[in-house]
């Protein structure tokens, strides 16, 4: 080991212990390359849990096969404001939060029902929100609500669905996207549709 | 350039020069090329190889980083192009970012661009219709900018002949107001279009529905064969370049045409400073044109000139060439040059659902994208309390109703098992602006860009005819489809700024009087007789047709005219 080295360590210990009690779970930085967002491994964790709740593994792939929390992460860090991901940052900590309150222990390792159940509280909210966004003509995906909790449900849900349907999975196994469709029917009886095609 | 020797002169010596290698420039190619002309196409942008440089082509949805979205940073950057519907992931390498190319908006204007080889053919909407008669005598009927000076019978037979070649799909539906041409077979309308259809042309003598015309290969000829294109496959990923040739775009049509001949010399990365006039000799003998990559300043001569820079940068090159004969730009003696510029106003819509012909849907995609009303108001007289008219698109599709509430298994189940919507309909105007003197182009007398222009200034506004016009679309079309039995009718006034509709035209335009126009009826200047503009910036008034075949048309025209007046001596 070179002086450099030692020195180095010995600056991440120092470092390491000053931050340690504000951050007794960081261990580490998020699996892929962010240019905005700083995300640690336990947020990263954090989050892939909530897509894995919102596109749960079944007898077909989940979100954490398809990796949707990287997506998430992907389009938070390139495709959204810094107001937005503020927000998404903030209310990741607050619903990790809440879930631990709630359910005195990591959402990690609630049951699949208690996660849902959380879940689902803010999907009430947020569909709401959505509708009211609707009614006022603002027809944007991009439209995030002003509470945190709300803004990084609502974002993550929205880039998890978004990023599961436009999946190669999902577009090659369940709703097959033609890129030569090589046909326009004009006049298709609607009786003849088949449901594993995207028709159009 | 008094330090290159008399050789290398000669080399840099055309029959003919073309600025500009998109719609218009790519059409002058093929057709002087064809008849034997050493021809020089100069490009400000980079090469685009038909099938080599289309990076996006062959992408699946999830083949892209953000599956098909620009990023925040970019659209925050540069907010005019990021208006344009076609600006996405998949084909914003082929546009230009405003970044890039400033420009001064003293009032606003969407000004799209697309600086490369086939400029914007290569991601253009493709519907093409001919002008009437109706159109060309508007301005004379009417009182407004300046006569044509061409009649529909003067450009007809040349429609023909470049419909043949580029390959347009329509139907011969008969309407003395929208003409036929040389078709392939249409892509059909869908049950609730032809519905919409037969119920418009029944209640409302004079208005059509008609299956949209458009430059794909329904069904090619032996001649698209030739040029290495084949069917249409539906794919309607037409802006990232077809690998097909299924549509007509310079780079997979005429420029290979013309580069097959031998007579084309595409020189990419040539920014035109400027046409040079030689006082002396009292002709144009050839363009400035700094190299964009190296900043080289080269000269290039030729007999015969033609401007196809798109609309607005022909504008600009013509201003920014200045010699004793002409002070205020080539060939404006009239002081019209850069003034009377207009566009189509693309700022309204409507739509609706339809909860009839249930049994029906659609399967695969449609290249022309549905239906075509042709103007109806004040074709054969003036009958409304504003001037001309609109074209409206017209279509129907039946949408996917997908449950995305909740989470879980129930939501994983419900994405993959959407249901059938109803129909849902939906329009967009396409009206004919009426061309001002105080609708201006003109350069910045400090700010240049990079490459040593001047920056372009527009002025260019709305005013009260196309405010009428607009509330008279919502209030037909509204009329319409609650008369056809449509329902949730939502009429949506975008209040988009100029130029989005990407058909600006004007600024030279064509007259029979050198006094009060630029160019003559063969698109040749009044006072410079080996210069042309053959791009939108001809257009003496709008119509409401897409305009890229009338361009292509009138340049065939033009071409063919130039090289008979070169044979006869009349340009040298």
């Amino acid at each position: 080991m070179d002086r450099r080295t030692v020195i180095k360590n010995l600056a991440l210990v120092i470092g390491g212990a000053a931050l340690l009690p504000s951050c007794l779970h960081d261990s580490g930085k998020a699996s892929i390359a962010l240019k905005k967002i700083k995300v640690s491994a336990d947020q990263e964790k954090f989050l892939a849990d909530v897509a894995e709740t919102i596109i749960p593994k079944t007898d077909t792939p989940g979100a954490k096969d398809l990796h949707l929390h990287l997506f998430v992460l992907k389009m938070v860090d390139d495709c959204f404001s810094k107001k937005d991901q503020d927000a998404f940052m903030a209310g990741l900590d607050k619903l990790s939060k809440e879930a631990e309150s709630r359910f005195s222990k990591p959402f990690g390792q609630c049951s699949q029902a208690q996660r849902e159940s959380l879940l689902n509280e803010l999907d009430h909210k947020q569909m709401a929100f959505q509708k009211a966004q609707y009614a006022q003509g603002k027809k944007s995906k991009r439209e995030v609500p002003a509470d945190d909790m709300l803004a990084f449900y609502g974002i993550t849900k929205g880039e998890t669905v978004f990023g599961y349907t436009y999946s190669k999975y999902f577009m090659t196994k369940q709703i097959v996207y033609e890129l030569v469709p090589g046909r326009y029917n004009s006049y298709f009886p609607v009786k003849n549709l088949k449901a594993n095609i995207k028709h159009g | 350039m008094a330090n290159l020797n008399v050789d290398s002169a000669k080399q840099r010596t055309y029959d003919a020069i073309i600025i500009g290698s998109g719609m218009s420039g790519g059409w002058a190619a093929k057709e002087f090329t064809e008849k034997g002309l050493n021809t020089l196409m100069l490009e400000r942008g980079r090469d685009v190889k038909h099938n080599i440089n289309y990076p996006t082509t062959n992408m699946y949805p999830w083949e892209f980083e953000h599956r098909g979205e620009v990023p925040y940073d970019i659209q925050q950057a540069n907010p005019v192009i990021s208006r344009c519907y076609a600006f996405k992931e998949d084909a914003m390498h082929f546009f230009v970012k405003d970044t890039e190319h400033p420009y001064i908006q003293d009032k606003p204007f969407d000004w799209i661009r697309g600086y490369q080889v086939g400029g914007k053919s290569l991601m253009w909407a493709r519907q093409t219709q001919r002008w009437s008669e109706y159109d060309f005598e508007g301005p004379a009927r009417d009182g407004f900018a300046v006569d044509w000076p061409i009649r529909y019978k003067d450009i007809a037979p040349w429609y023909s002949y470049v419909e043949k070649f580029a390959g347009i799909s329509g139907n011969k539906d008969g309407l003395d107001n929208l003409p036929d041409g040389e078709f392939l077979p249409a892509f059909p309308l869908n049950s609730v279009e032809n519905y919409f259809s037969k119920f418009v042309s029944s209640n409302y003598p004079g208005r059509n529905v008609i299956s949209a015309r458009c430059a794909h290969l329904s069904v090619p000829q032996p001649i698209h064969i030739q040029q290495g294109r084949v069917q249409c496959q539906k794919r309607v990923l037409c802006q990232r370049g077809c690998p097909f040739g299924g549509y007509f775009s310079a780079n997979s049509t005429v420029i290979p045409w013309a580069l097959k001949t031998g007579k084309l010399t595409l020189r990419p990365y040539s920014v035109v400073q400027e046409v040079i006039y030689d006082d002396k000799k009292g002709k144009a003998t050839g363009v400035r044109v700094m190299d964009a990559q190296t900043k080289q300043v080269i000269e290039y001569y030729a007999k015969v000139i033609f401007v196809n820079a798109a609309a607005i940068n022909t504008n600009l090159v013509l201003l920014n060439s200045k010699s004793q004969r002409f002070p205020n730009g080539l060939g404006n003696d009239s002081g019209v040059l850069g003034k009377y510029v207009a566009f189509h106003n693309y700022s309204a819509r409507i739509s609706a659902e339809y909860d009839g012909d249930m049994e029906w849907t659609t399967d695969g995609r449609n290249p022309a994208g549905g239906g075509y009303m042709p103007r109806f108001r004040n074709v054969k007289k003036q009958e409304t309390g504003f001037l001309r008219g609109y074209a409206a698109g017209f279509s129907a599709h039946r949408g996917m109703d997908t449950d995305s509430s909740g989470v879980g298994k129930g939501l994983k189940d419900n994405l993959a098992n959407p249901t059938l919507s109803n129909w849902k309909v939906g329009s967009h105007m396409m009206a004919e602006t009426i061309p001002k003197e105080t609708n201006t182009l003109t350069l910045d007398t400090s700010k240049k860009d990079d490459w040593g222009v001047p920056l372009l200034k527009f002025n260019i506004a709305y005013d009260d005819n196309d405010a009428k016009m607009k509330q008279d679309y919502f209030e037909q079309m509204t009329e319409m489809f609650t008369k056809a039995g449509f329902k949730n009718i939502q009429t949506n006034d975008s209040k988009q700024a100029p130029g989005l509709d990407i058909h600006e035209m004007g600024g030279a335009r064509m007259g029979n009087d050198p006094k009060t126009s630029m160019l003559n009826k063969w698109n040749q200047m009044h006072a410079c007789n080996n210069v042309f503009v053959t791009d939108g910036a001809c257009m003496t008034s709008t119509s409401t047709q897409n305009p890229s075949l009338t361009y292509m048309a009138l340049t065939a025209r033009a071409v063919d005219y130039a090289v008979s007046e070169m044979k006869k001596g009349n340009i040298a």
